[in-house]
């Protein structure tokens, strides 16, 4: 006698996900590596190639993995487009389409033995330090999904990082949650998760990384740096961003503050893989002025942590923290001035 | 700023005398409360003397690089940077010497285990060959001094 059976378990093939991290990134650039990684792909030179500035007001939003993109003509926002401006890389929002079978796209992509990045609420997951704790939007890669154990495998490289098994009952609170405002957390909760997954595909692993290639991509970026056009992006959109966000910590509005910290995130995670690609290439290519520019960059990253802390700790009372914010305002736009600089004087002749 | 701290059982007694990589440290009260400065624009008297290194035991909410201002018996003032690692599950990527690590981290309702807290040996340099008569530390909260030793230049 035969039974017939339909298929319960889907779960990619060959190693589980890579544990890709850094300490300045978020889980933005941690699950989107480790899909790279999946690929064949070096993380750091697909999102370490890009380095931008980028401030649009009113579209912070409080989660982890907020980003600034702005959306296409067609209305289509593809993170790609801003976390690997020079590859082929695209990365989109999708929502189960079928409310009565929210599993069902996963399990496609996973037939396909593609992961998926899942936004969760850390407030639902075990092995989440926020536990049962603080609501916060939160980014996984899902890699398995057994419905006959009634499983969701998880990996998540943020410390204190995990890879396994989650209850799926417990996934879906976490998957699906309002994400309430939460006090503990003013940065990462307020955010509905409304069971959403990024799609990160990348055409084609990319050639290696020559002297010529970066030179390139460093000449792009210094353009965006020193050009100023109608968006907040480049040291002349820094100007104005920090303008508005003094102007608006001397108005008492703490929404000034509550959007630095996740804004700020973004942009101290781009420096830091930047920096460190640079540092990397200088190092193999014997060439110390690109690893001092490197360096440079990295000290934009840096000085992103004491603007981003400065806010954090003057939540209560924006006017009085104005003059702190000023202060570092002022330090990160000569740190940004500085690399600018530094990568500008390599890229002329790469 | 996310209220997480050290697990006490992890680091020394409060007051006691500590070396971390041969450099001897007074350690702070281990305690309820202050047991650590948040860096905010403090001005440090020391003793006047030549010195060559500040040794501190410091640790910071992520990567940060500031500067102390080094105050001189003769007028001068030299900013002199100070970068410390992220305290949260991090490497020493100042090259810091770990002094102390805490296998658990505090949180405001709970203890967690696989993110290690961790206190930095890290140095400024003092490059002027002058008098040291104070440090004044960087506006910037992120970063946390638990203690400070000053070595003198040898003669």
């Amino acid at each position: 006698m035969t039974v017939e059976t339909t298929a319960r378990t889907y779960t990619i093939s060959g190693p589980e996900p890579e544990l890709w991290y850094r300490d300045l990134i978020s889980c933005l650039q941690a699950t989107t590596g480790a899909v790279l990684a999946r690929q064949g792909a070096d993380p750091l030179a697909v999102l370490g190639s890009g380095w931008r500035f980028l401030h649009l007001p009113g579209d912070v939003r409080h989660e982890e993995f907020y980003y600034p993109c702005p959306p296409d003509a067609s209305g289509t926002v593809d993170l790609g487009t801003v976390l690997a401006p020079h590859h082929a890389l695209s990365a989109r929002w999708w929502r189960p389409a079928d409310e009565e079978d929210v599993w069902s796209e996963v399990r496609a992509s996973l037939a396909e033995d593609r992961p998926v990045i899942a936004a969760v609420d850390n407030f639902h997951l075990p092995f989440r330090p926020a536990y049962g704790d603080v609501h916060a939007a939160h980014q996984v890669v899902i890699y398995g999904l057994d419905e006959t154990r009634g499983v969701v495998h998880v990996s998540d490289a943020m410390p204190p990082a995990f890879r396994g098994a989650v209850p799926i009952e417990q996934f879906l609170r976490s998957w699906n949650s309002e994400n309430p405002t939460d006090v503990q957390d003013a940065f990462f909760s307020d955010s509905r998760i409304g069971r959403r997954c990024l799609d990160v595909r990348l055409d084609a692993v990319p050639a290696p990384l020559t002297p010529e290639l970066l030179g390139g991509f460093l000449r792009s970026n210094g353009e965006h740096f020193t050009t100023a056009g109608p968006a907040r992006t480049g040291l002349a959109g820094f100007d104005r961003f920090a303008a508005e966000l003094l102007e608006r910590c001397r108005a008492g509005d703490a929404g000034a503050l509550r959007e630095l910290y996740p804004f700020g995130w973004a942009m101290q995670a781009q420096a830091s893989l930047h920096g460190e690609l640079l540092r990397r290439c200088g190092g193999e290519w014997r060439d110390p002025a690109l690893a001092g520019a490197g360096r440079a960059v990295e000290t934009v990253a840096h000085a992103w942590t004491g603007l981003r802390f400065t806010g954090a700790h003057g939540l209560d009372d924006p006017r009085a923290a104005a003059l702190d914010i000023a202060h570092h305002t002022t330090l990160l736009r000569g740190a940004y001035a500085r690399a600018v600089d530094a990568v500008g004087a390599v890229a002329a002749r790469l | 700023m996310w209220r997480n701290s050290f697990a006490a059982e992890y680091l020394p007694a409060g007051g006691s005398l500590v070396h971390v990589d041969g450099v001897p440290f007074e350690f702070p009260p281990v305690c309820e409360g202050s047991d650590n400065i948040r860096c905010a624009g403090q001005f440090i008297k020391v003793p006047r003397d030549r010195y060559d290194w500040i040794h501190v035991l410091a640790a910071s909410e992520r990567r940060s690089e500031d500067t102390v201002d080094l105050t001189f018996a003769d007028g001068s003032v030299d900013a002199e940077p100070l970068r410390v690692s992220d305290f949260w599950a991090a490497p020493a990527w100042f090259g810091e010497v770990k002094a102390f690590e805490s296998l658990a981290m505090h949180y405001p309702h709970h203890v967690q285990r696989g993110i290690p807290a961790v206190m930095w040996a890290q140095r400024v340099a003092v490059t002027r060959r002058a008098d040291l008569t104070g440090i004044l530390l960087p506006r910037n909260v992120a970063m946390h001094i638990f203690a400070v030793t000053l070595q003198r230049t040898e003669l």
